[in-house]
């Protein structure tokens, strides 16, 4: 692809996802009624969505073009939530996790 | 005011752990874009218009395979359709501000800014210092992408892969999601999330990801009533 079809493409895919982004929000007076209803559902999406993004990282080496499960990547994440349940923040969960990933690596 | 300016800084705050996240995930983000031969205004502008790492990353694959301009731009939308459901989320707080302020604001709705802000800590504050503190999210975490994908472009392939640091986005998002988890029908939604997540990887175009949050959403409304209903009918 030459340099100006990319400049178009980065453009047409950057003003669609800001569209996208600015969907329900720029709806907003309309659509008051619909959000109040859709409220059940709403307080269910965060787990659902953080689950669904964090998981096939977790589970599978990259690249995830094929199902590679990696052990050793699911023990660290296991550090991670009992830290996680344990401190409020997401600083200690994550760096427990990495450093347990790390020594799994050097001696497992 | 003073009490705005404070959730504007505890949003900074917050976002700074997290940079160790996308930190790596920006320098692959313009390593990528370098080994690929594009020039370093061309990756800074793509990742400016995009702000949507994985999209980037998908799109540079596809640019690779020399995909059509179509299957690209509709790819990138489709990855990004997430962000219809954090505008959702954020329109009753978003809305009503002012263009200058809900326009920029919008562009920088992220996974990060959705996943602190929907905390259920934050949603007992009130309104304007919800606002700020996604400001201060938004804006740190907008700063801290651009600034990896530069430090990216910089230093190009130079970054061992043997150190995983990509490993620590999705440590972020779990960590995020053992403190949503409040009650027995949200834990319920992240297992089927979870485990559609891994089970349709496979799937094009990202699809897999807005089944997985579809199926846990649909059993968190539908089941625990279907379980009640059936216990009420042998009690």
């Amino acid at each position: 692809m030459d340099n100006l079809s990319l400049w178009l493409l980065f453009f047409a895919a950057g003003l669609g996802t800001f569209l996208i982004r600015l969907s329900f929000i720029q709806l907003h007076a309309s659509s008051a009624a619909l959000i109040e209803r859709s409220k059940p559902i709403l307080a269910l999406l965060p787990p659902g969505i953080l689950a669904a993004l964090c998981m096939p990282g977790i589970v599978f080496t990259r690249p995830t073009n094929e199902y590679q499960i990696d052990p050793l990547q699911i023990l660290a994440a296991l550090v991670t939530i009992l830290i996680a349940k344990y401190s409020s923040s997401v600083f200690w969960p994550v760096v427990g996790g990495m450093l347990c990933l790390w020594l799994l690596r050097a001696y497992g | 005011m003073a009490s705005h300016r404070q959730a504007f800084w505890f949003g900074v705050r917050d976002l700074l752990p997290l940079v160790s996240g996308v930190l790596p995930f920006g320098l692959i983000a313009g390593a990528t874009g370098v080994s690929m031969g594009m020039t370093p205004e061309m990756i800074m502008g793509m990742t400016v218009l995009f702000f949507a790492g994985s999209a980037q990353l998908a799109a540079y694959s596809l640019i690779q395979d020399n995909a059509p301009f179509i299957i690209i731009v509709f790819t990138v939308l489709v990855i990004n359709l997430r962000f219809v459901i954090y505008s959702a989320s954020f329109a009753p707080l978003l809305g009503p501000l002012k263009k200058r302020y809900r326009l920029p604001l919008t562009f920088m709705l992220s996974d990060q800014v959705y996943g602190l802000c929907s905390m259920p800590e934050q949603q007992a504050k009130s309104k304007g210092e919800r606002v700020f503190y996604l400001a201060g999210v938004a804006i740190s975490m907008a700063l801290s992408w651009f600034i990896s994908v530069a430090l990216g472009v910089a230093l190009g392939a130079s970054i061992p892969a043997s150190w995983s640091l990509e490993f620590t986005i999705p440590l972020a998002f779990l960590a995020m999601l053992v403190t949503t988890i409040t009650n027995r029908r949200l834990f319920l939604v992240a297992c089927i999330s979870a485990l559609c997540a891994i089970a349709f990887q496979l799937l094009p175009y990202n699809i897999g990801f807005i089944a997985a949050v579809v199926a846990g959403v649909s059993c968190g409304l539908l089941l625990p009533n279907l379980l009640q209903k059936r216990v009420g009918k042998h009690g």
